[in-house]
């Protein structure tokens, strides 16, 4: 809401105009201020005058002679603009006025004197018009500061009302919350019945119990035209275009009392009578914006005998609209049920003044008052004449509410130091009645629809007293930490992000073309993606059951950035269209922790750069599972789609499978726009980051090693993993470490083997190995490999 | 006898007196070790006589014994003193032919930088822990009770339409399943769980229909905090967060609340700290003001207590919010908050704390 100073300067005698002595307060009293705009005259010296005559110019046709009267006696200026009689009442720049740099003197034109000039509103930069000058109207004092009469130099603050206080959203709401602040009176407008001639034939009927309250009259004989300057001044300076005076003072009333009306063209509303009713099946209206709406049951309009006219509270309808030629206005100040004008304006996606105050909440004990001050300003202003009295139908009254609150219930919430006496200081300046002993009996006035609990009034205390006035303290607090899994999760990041990987943040959702590149087959369980109901775009439709979209898209998005090497991982939640285990409603959702390489490895001057392959990401598997004392981990040649079909696994953690890894297919990485090979793996963040339990010491042994190598030549069928398990578990206790040194094929091996070379450390914990021993282990080694259709090399 | 003896006493003598330059002469290892033979070997004046010494009169040999002894070790403590620096000198020649270039950039052992977001986070959440909080997350798909109705926001509040919030296609219709909108649905959760006292921040993502502009994004992260307890008042709620700002923006931030308002609760602050750039002067981070808007929070409104079945008469609390994206963005001048979903190398690059 924009808001002027000196229009605000009206209703309450401000200690400071100072504007940011102002927002501040406005701020503290819970009304933010986006921000403020000085306004200032781009003129001075320029004031009120009254021609007095008009003639011809000697010597020219086009330009004429004008005494004018700006206070001290008539003045001869030259004028050049035809837009005015004498009589009218102008602008006068006198000599040694300035517009914008032009300093005015006196001057002869075409040989007469002129003392001054008369103003367009172009000169005064109030607008464009240079046609011709301004003419004021009577509401200016002859030999008044023109600047002054317009209210310049003024502020204008961007306040931004919150939901909760409707009444705030005026003039007057404003005015009455920094009277409290500043314990200054607030002076309201009249808002008396200016009073009615005879009676009316105006009905109001309601038939809808949506209609909390309507007021109606008949105000005749007006005549649409300009509204006068100050009103038009005002209206533009809280941002609302001038109109006419009708719908002027209409939008004025609004902003001065926080109440929306409408004016109807009466001669437009068939039989002068008005019913309040829900849409009549399939019923059309055309709003004044000119589209034509389809009304349905959740709607509310205002009607005459046969159609609807307006949109309860939301927008008024183009036929009864009042025009130039309109004489009768019929003055519409009603109240509304909030829930129905937020859910008409949504559903219509119409969004007005009026309904952001309805739908909010206005006092239902104020559209009286609003009808006569609207009903007094169309006399003053539109030459109109009141017909009848106010016609009110208010089924349910609304009267002021009471709540208790006690002083332990503030002083439970806001802490010691609130007492019982300043409690009803401030809540007396913002206007509640207070009375009773403990709990007091606080009478809450209707115009706040949110104070309905102690709590509501604890808050008014707050915010009036000043929330800096309490004192900073610190609770116990219980004991804080991070659980184990949240400890390890840090830990696993560290882990990667020291094997050289970067962490990702990518959305939890993409499109159906995502998946599509995936290549998945069409049972996958990643296919069954849940569906965004409402995305803005298709590729915020499916919520992402793999994390490798994601990684993917990141890729693509550096590569085609002149980024080669991009190592990412990303630990974030998938979805899947299935319930979750824990928690019934919502689905399944666990964390996942995926990873990407696709260019090299780094590399040092002069060296090889490796380029990344499947056991680069078995390599970060295998960094994870070494740092953070993972069980038994297998990688399990398996195919498993988008990875390569022969360079993938199931990567076994204990015997269950908890994730994938291996190298991007190439048709996939091609979909993606990838060169080279690409590592990737995806994993189940839960058992990763599980508690593994506390580690018991193993004794080193101190006596020496002994080691020996084997090299076997086996099938191609059974992979290296298989052999080296079988060693290890045939080898027996005084097996310490196995490692594979070598892998070899071709030479002299048939095709379809290969050779695969041990080291095998055997050591005791309580002696010495005799050549014995280890020739033992060397047996049960070789017969473990043979199962395995392994046989020892060079035997 | 007793001429060649004293004849080699002389030569003794001599040898002594010309060893040094003869040691000093010899510029390697392997010209040392022909002057060792000639100093100390067996053919040299020492051996013979040293060889000779059984040839002597008993009364004759310790005093002549002696000599040769203390020569002989004259002599090899003086060539074990240049074998040293020829060595030594054999060392530097060879370390020498070793010399690289060392400001070539060397193999980088790994080079992953942790995200901005997460490493916010973490900062964010050691604070709180250090103030004695635990830490909870929770599911990102929930409940339209548990991110709405039980945060006390009515069925009609704008929050829920369809322009604000994306709702998803499973379960049941009635549960109004959503991406949430905020991490406060995990406090009711949490609270549901747990018996008072409560101290438990909350970080993770949220979702919100919004365009991708500057400063919005369809997926962003927050933090919540929950405090609940027997005596929890206004002031602890603006003490904490007043230590949390100075631990996060610096010791020297100031802070102010202003009232705002949430539906769940009341009363409802904004939290505003000094610029850490400009203090106060105005700048391009703060807008001019001198203060900028880090986090919303109030005292838990008696409803959401309610909905979970804590004893409002018992318990009171305090609940605070924040965008992780805003804070980092406002911390170290991003400009856009694409920059942090691109996960673009060159920007991933810079992040590090």
């Amino acid at each position: 809401m924009r808001v002027s100073l000196r229009w605000l300067q009206d209703y309450i005698d401000l200690p400071t105009s100072d504007p940011d002595e102002l927002a501040a307060v406005l701020v503290s009293l819970g009304h933010e201020v986006e921000g403020y705009e000085r306004l200032a005259p781009t003129f001075s010296g320029v004031v009120v005058g009254r021609v007095e005559t008009v003639s011809a110019h000697p010597d020219a046709d086009r330009i004429r002679l004008c005494q004018v009267d700006s206070g001290e006696g008539p003045v001869e200026v030259v004028c050049g603009a035809w837009n005015f009689e004498a009589g009218a009442i102008v602008p006068v720049a006198r000599p040694g006025a300035t517009l914008g740099t032009l300093e005015i003197t006196q001057r002869a034109i075409r040989g007469v004197v002129s003392n001054g000039m008369i103003c367009s509103s172009a000169e005064l930069g109030l607008g464009s018009d240079h046609e011709g000058i301004l003419v004021l109207d009577e509401s200016f004092p002859i030999g008044a500061d023109l600047a002054d009469h317009l209210e310049l130099p003024d502020v204008v603050f961007d306040v931004s009302i919150t939901p909760n206080r409707p009444d705030a959203m005026s003039m007057t709401g404003l005015a009455r919350d920094l009277s409290a602040y500043f314990r200054v009176p607030i002076r309201m407008p009249d808002v008396s019945d200016p009073g009615g001639i005879g009676t009316t034939d105006l009905s109001v009927t309601i038939d809808d119990a949506r209609c909390l309250r309507f007021t109606a009259r008949h105000v005749a004989g007006t005549k649409v035209g300009p509204s006068p300057l100050w009103m038009q001044q005002r209206l533009s300076k809280a941002g609302v275009r001038a109109i006419s005076n009708v719908v002027d003072i209409s939008n004025y009333v609004m902003l001065e009392l926080g109440q929306p009306t409408h004016a109807f063209d009466l001669d437009r509303v068939r039989g002068a009578s008005i019913v309040v009713r829900g849409p009549l099946p399939g019923e059309r209206l055309t709003t004044l914006d000119g589209v034509e709406r389809t009304l349905d049951a959740s709607h509310l309009v205002v009607a005459d005998q046969e159609v609807a006219s307006s949109l309860a509270g939301t927008m008024g309808g183009q036929e009864s609209e009042v025009g130039e030629d309109t004489t009768n206005v019929l003055v519409e100040v009603a109240a509304w049920d909030p829930a129905t004008v937020m859910k008409m304006s949504r559903s219509l996606d119409l969004h007005s003044e009026a309904s952001s105050r309805f739908e909010r909440g206005v006092d239902p004990n104020l559209p009286p008052a609003a009808n006569h001050r609207m009903c007094s300003l169309l006399v003053k202003l539109a030459g109109g004449r009141v017909e009848g009295d106010l016609i009110d139908v208010y089924p349910t009254p609304v009267a002021p509410w009471d709540v208790q609150l006690s002083v332990a219930d503030v002083v439970r919430t806001l802490g010691e130091g609130v007492d019982r006496q300043e409690i009803i200081d401030l809540l007396t300046r913002l206007r509640f009645e207070v009375s009773g002993g403990d709990p007091m009996i606080v009478t809450v006035p209707t115009f706040r629809p949110d104070v309905r609990r102690g709590v509501d009034l604890v808050e008014e205390i707050a915010r009036l007293r000043g929330y800096d006035s309490f004192p900073d303290t610190l609770p116990a607090g219980g004991g804080g930490g991070l659980s184990i899994s949240q400890r390890r999760t840090r830990r696993l990041r560290q882990v990667l992000l020291g094997a050289g990987l970067s962490e990702a943040q990518s959305f939890s959702f993409h499109g159906a073309d995502a998946l599509a590149r995936l290549g998945l087959p069409a049972d996958d369980i990643r296919r069954s993606s849940i569906r965004v109901r409402n995305p803005l775009r298709e590729e915020e439709s499916l919520l992402r059951t793999t994390l490798l979209p994601g990684l993917l898209g990141a890729a693509r998005y550096n590569v085609s950035h002149g980024n080669l090497d991009v190592a990412l991982f990303e630990i974030g939640r998938v979805f899947y269209d299935e319930a979750s285990p824990e928690i019934g409603q919502v689905p399944h959702q666990p964390m996942h922790v995926g990873f990407l390489w696709v260019g090299s490895a780094k590399a040092g001057v002069s060296e090889e750069a490796a380029p990344v392959d499947v056991f680069t990401a078995t390599a970060v598997v295998r960094t994870i599972a070494e740092h953070l004392r993972l069980g038994w981990l297998e990688f399990v040649p398996v195919p498993y789609p988008p990875l390569h079909p022969v360079r993938a696994a199931a990567v076994q953690l204990d015997g269950v499978v908890i994730g994938h890894v291996g190298e991007l297919h190439p048709r996939v990485a091609r979909a993606w726009d990838l060169p080279g090979r690409v590592a990737m793996g995806e994993l189940d963040l839960a058992p990763l980051v599980a508690d593994p339990g506390l580690w018991q010491f193993a004794e080193p042994s101190v006596y020496p090693p002994s080691d020996f190598d084997l090299a076997f030549e086996v099938d191609e069928a059974v992979p290296a993993a298989a052999l080296l398990a079988a060693v290890a578990k045939g080898s027996g206790p005084l097996l310490e470490s196995i490692d594979l040194f070598d892998e070899f094929r071709g030479g002299r091996l048939e095709k379809g083997r290969k050779s695969l070379a041990l080291r095998i450390r055997t050591r005791s914990s309580t002696g010495t190995l005799t050549s014995e021993d280890v020739a033992a282990v060397r047996a049960d080694a070789i017969r473990a490999a043979e199962k395995l259709g392994a046989t020892l090399r060079g035997a | 006898m007793a001429v060649i003896l004293h004849g080699s006493m002389d030569a003794l003598e001599r040898i002594r007196a010309d060893a040094p330059a003869r040691v000093a002469a010899a510029r390697t290892l392997d010209e040392l070790k022909d002057v060792e033979a000639g100093l100390i070997g067996r053919s040299s004046v020492i051996g013979e006589m040293r060889r000779g010494l059984g040839g002597l009169d008993p009364g004759e040999r310790p005093r002549v014994g002696q000599a040769v002894n203390e020569a002989a070790q004259e002599l090899q403590a003086l060539l074990a003193q240049r074998r040293l620096a020829l060595e030594s000198e054999a060392e530097d020649r060879l370390l020498a032919e070793d010399a690289v270039d060392v400001t070539l950039p060397g193999r980088l052992l790994g080079e992953g930088h942790p995200h901005l977001i997460t490493s916010t986070i973490d900062e964010l959440v050691d604070i709180f822990v250090s103030l004695g909080y635990r830490v909870a997350e929770g599911p990102e798909v929930e409940t339209g009770w548990h991110n709405f109705d039980a945060l006390n926001t009515p069925p009609d509040h704008p929050a829920r339409a369809e322009s604000d919030t994306m709702y998803v296609e499973f379960g049941d219709p009635a549960d109004e399943l959503l991406l949430r909108t905020q991490t406060s649905p995990m406090q009711v959760r949490y609270m549901q769980e747990h018996e008072p006292p409560v101290y438990v921040v909350v970080p993770g993502r949220c979702y919100r229909t919004d365009t991708l502009d500057p400063t919005h994004s369809p997926v962003f992260h927050q933090m919540e905090g929950l405090a609940v307890d027997a005596h929890i008042t206004f002031g602890d709620l603006k003490g904490t967060l007043g230590r949390f700002a100075r631990e996060f923006f610096g010791a020297g931030t100031e802070t102010r609340f202003i009232p705002h308002f949430f539906p769940f609760t009341e009363p409802s602050a904004e939290m505003l700290v000094s610029c850490f750039a400009c203090d106060g002067s105005g700048c391009r981070v703060c807008g001019g003001p001198g203060w900028i808007e880090i986090l919303g929070c109030g005292m838990v409104d008696p409803n959401v207590f309610e909905a979970v079945g804590y004893d409002v008469e018992r318990v009171t609390g305090f609940a605070f919010g924040m965008g992780i994206e805003r804070i980092a963005m406002i911390r170290h001048g991003l400009t856009h908050i694409k920059h942090l979903f691109e996960n673009d190398v060159r920007v991933l690059r810079q992040f590090g704390s």
